[in-house]
C-alpha cells in the first residue's frame, strides 16, 4: 500500500499501477475491510481500479494521522463473500440499439453474432464505478471485440445503452454524451432512486450479458 | 408560505453543502460553489449551517413573497431591489406577503445565495437539497428552477437585524493567489515544470461552472500523458495533454483519468468559484502542516463561534 495526498481532507491509497486483476482483488479487499471497520469521520471512500481514495473529517483526522491508522488496520486478508453474485443484464444486440455493431463487424471481420457470442460468454468484474452515477466500468472485453473509443464522441448516447472502448464494457445509465462503441440496449434500471443501495452495481461485483430478442426487449419496458 | 419565481432565469439552483456518501456509486458532492457567502447567509438568519439555500448563477432574477419571512442574499455583488428600492447585500431583511424581490445586473463575482429563515421545505434526495442538473438529482425535480416554481418555507420568528461588517465582504478582484497543496502525480512532473507553474501567472476561461474551473497560459508538461482512473478530490488541478490546468470544483467527476500536479486548499476554491473570465491567477505552494491549520480555522470560526466578527476570509 502506497499513500498520498489528495488534498487537504483527503488522501489516496494505491496497491498497485496497472489494471491487473490481482490488484483489484486488494483494492476490493481493502474496500471491504475499510466498510467493516465503520470508522467515523470518513466522509467519501472510492475505489477504482488500483486505488482507494478517502474524504476525511478534518477535525478527526489529518493526513497522518488517518495514514497510520489505516496501514495497521486494513486488512488485505479479510474473507470476501460477494464473489459469487453475479448480475445478469439481458441486452438487445440490434441495428436499431447497437449503433456500431455494424462498423465493429467489418473492423474485426466478424459477424454479427459471432460479435454477441464473445461479448455474452465473458464473466466480467466491476473494476470501478464513476463518470454517471452506477456507470461500471466491466473488465475484461475478449480482445477479438475490443475497439478503440469513437474519434469523435457522441452527443447523445440513450440511457440503457451497452458499449465497448478497448478491452472495457459498460452500460449508460442514463443519456450522456459519450465515445464508447455502441453495440445493444438493455431495459434494466441501473441507477434507481427506489432502491436502498441506488445503484445495481457495486465494486467488486460480476456481470454477464444475456442476448435477448427485440420482442423480450420490448417486452421488459425497452425503448428503441 | 413561499418564494415564487416570476421570471425564468437563466441558472437558479437549490443548493445545500452537497451530497456525501454517495460517490463511491459515481454520485458527485455537487453543494454550494462558495461556501463562505453560503455559511454567512446562513448565519445572518441563525439557520443551522446546512440549511439550503438558492444558489444564483445569473443576472435578472425575480421573485414574490408569498408570506411573510425574513431573508438575505449574499455572495456575488448585485443590483439588488425589495419593491424597487436599493438594498444592500450580506444582511438581513424581513419581507412581507406580495413584496416583491428582484436581482439585476451582477456587478463582481459569480454566485449568489439566497437563504430564507429555516430553509426551504424540499424533500431531500440521498441526503441532500443540492441540484445536480446532469444527474438529475436534488432540487425540486432535479433541474434548474423556472418561472412559476413555489419555495416552501416555515414560519419565520422574528430575529435581530444582522450584517457582516464590512471588512469582511470579499471584494472578488481581478487578481488571485490560490494555494496550492502538491498532491497526487506531483512527483511525475519535472522539477522545472512545477517551477512553471508555481510561477506562472493563468487566466481563467470562460470553460468554467459547477464542474471546473480551466485556466490559460504557459502549458504544463507531465512525464506521463494519462493515469489509471482514481477519485478526485475538490479542488485538484488535472493536467490534461494540452497541460492547461483544470481545477476541479463541486460537481466534479468521481473519478478521473489525467495526471494531478496539486490541489487548491478548499477554503481558496470559493474564491475561485467567484473570478470572472480573464481573472489573473497565481499559485503559491503551501505546506500540508499548513493547509489543514487555514482549513481548520476556517470551518471553526464559521461552526463554533457565533459572533461574526470573528469570521475572515483571510483566515
Amino acid at each position: 500500500m502506497r499513500f498520498s495526498i489528495a488534498g487537504v481532507d483527503s488522501l489516496i491509497i494505491y496497491f498497485g499501477d496497472k489494471i491487473d486483476e490481482e490488484i483489484t482483488r486488494k483494492v476490493k479487499k481493502a474496500y471491504l475491510s475499510l466498510k467493516a471497520l465503520n470508522l467515523e469521520g470518513l466522509i467519501e471512500i472510492i475505489p477504482s481500479y488500483t486505488s482507494i481514495f478517502i474524504q476525511f473529517d478534518i477535525f478527526k483526522y489529518d493526513y497522518k494521522s488517518l495514514k497510520n491508522l489505516l496501514k495497521n488496520s486494513v486488512n488485505l486478508n479479510i474473507k470476501d463473500d460477494s464473489e459469487e453474485k453475479i448480475i445478469t443484464i439481458d441486452v438487445y444486440y440490434g441495428l436499431e440499439t447497437g449503433f456500431d455493431l455494424q462498423k465493429i463487424s467489418l473492423e474485426k471481420s466478424l459477424t454479427i453474432s459471432e460479435i454477441i457470442q464473445i461479448h455474452t460468454s465473458k464473466i466480467y468484474d466491476v473494476y470501478a464505478i464513476g463518470f454517471l452515477p452506477a456507470f461500471a466500468y466491466l473488465v475484461s472485453v475478449d480482445e477479438k471485440i475490443a475497439t478503440a473509443r469513437l474519434s469523435t464522441p457522441r452527443t447523445l448516447i440513450p440511457k440503457g445503452s451497452v458499449g465497448i472502448a478497448d478491452n472495457q464494457t459498460a452500460v449508460y445509465p442514463q443519456n450522456s454524451p459519450g465515445g464508447w462503441n455502441i453495440i445493444g440496449k438493455t431495459a434494466l434500471e441501473l441507477f434507481d432512486k427506489n432502491i436502498e443501495s441506488l445503484s445495481i452495481f457495486e465494486v467488486g461485483n460480476k456481470v454477464k450479458f444475456n442476448s435477448i430478442s427485440k420482442e423480450e426487449f420490448l417486452f421488459q419496458g425497452g425503448i428503441l | 408560505m413561499s418564494l415564487e419565481l416570476i421570471n425564468n432565469p437563466f441558472f437558479v439552483t437549490l443548493q445545500d453543502r452537497g451530497r456525501f456518501s454517495y460517490a463511491h456509486l459515481g454520485v458527485t458532492n455537487s453543494g454550494v460553489m462558495d461556501e463562505y457567502a453560503y455559511f454567512i447567509a446562513n448565519k445572518l438568519l441563525e439557520n443551522s449551517l446546512d440549511t439550503n439555500v438558492l444558489e444564483i448563477g445569473c443576472s435578472n432574477v425575480i421573485f414574490k413573497v408569498n408570506k411573510n419571512t425574513t431573508f438575505c442574499l449574499t455572495g456575488a455583488d448585485c443590483e439588488f431591489f425589495i419593491n424597487d428600492k436599493p438594498k444592500k447585500l450580506w444582511q438581513n431583511y424581513e419581507v412581507k406577503k406580495n413584496d416583491i424581490i428582484k436581482i439585476g445586473k451582477i456587478l463582481s463575482g459569480n454566485w449568489l445565495y439566497l437563504a430564507v429563515y429555516g430553509g426551504f421545505l424540499i424533500e431531500k434526495e440521498f441526503g441532500s437539497n443540492s441540484t445536480t442538473v446532469k444527474e438529475n438529482l436534488g432540487g425540486i425535480t432535479g433541474t434548474r428552477l423556472k418561472k412559476g416554481d413555489f419555495l416552501p418555507f416555515n414560519k419565520s420568528r422574528k430575529i435581530n437585524k444582522k450584517f457582516l461588517k464590512k471588512e469582511f465582504i470579499p471584494k472578488y478582484e481581478d487578481e488571485l493567489t490560490l494555494r496550492v497543496l502538491l498532491s497526487y502525480q506531483y512527483e511525475n512532473f519535472p522539477k522545472e515544470e512545477i517551477k512553471k507553474f508555481f510561477s506562472s501567472s493563468y487566466m481563467v476561461t470562460k470553460d468554467f461552472n459547477r464542474m471546473g474551473c480551466k485556466l490559460q497560459r504557459k502549458a504544463i508538461k507531465c512525464d506521463i500523458n494519462g493515469i489509471i482512473s482514481e477519485g478526485i478530490a475538490f479542488g485538484s488541478i488535472q493536467i490534461p495533454p494540452d497541460g492547461q490546468p483544470i481545477v476541479l470544483l463541486k460537481e466534479r467527476q468521481t473519478l478521473g483519468g489525467y495526471p494531478k500536479i496539486g490541489t487548491v486548499l478548499n477554503i481558496d476554491c470559493f474564491k475561485l468559484a467567484q473570478a470572472k473570465a480573464n481573472t489573473k491567477v497565481n499559485f503559491q505552494e503551501i505546506s500540508y502542516l499548513e493547509a489543514l491549520a487555514k482549513n481548520r480555522e476556517f470551518y471553526s470560526s464559521l461552526f463554533f463561534v457565533n459572533n461574526l466578527s470573528k469570521i475572515s476570509l483571510d483566515s
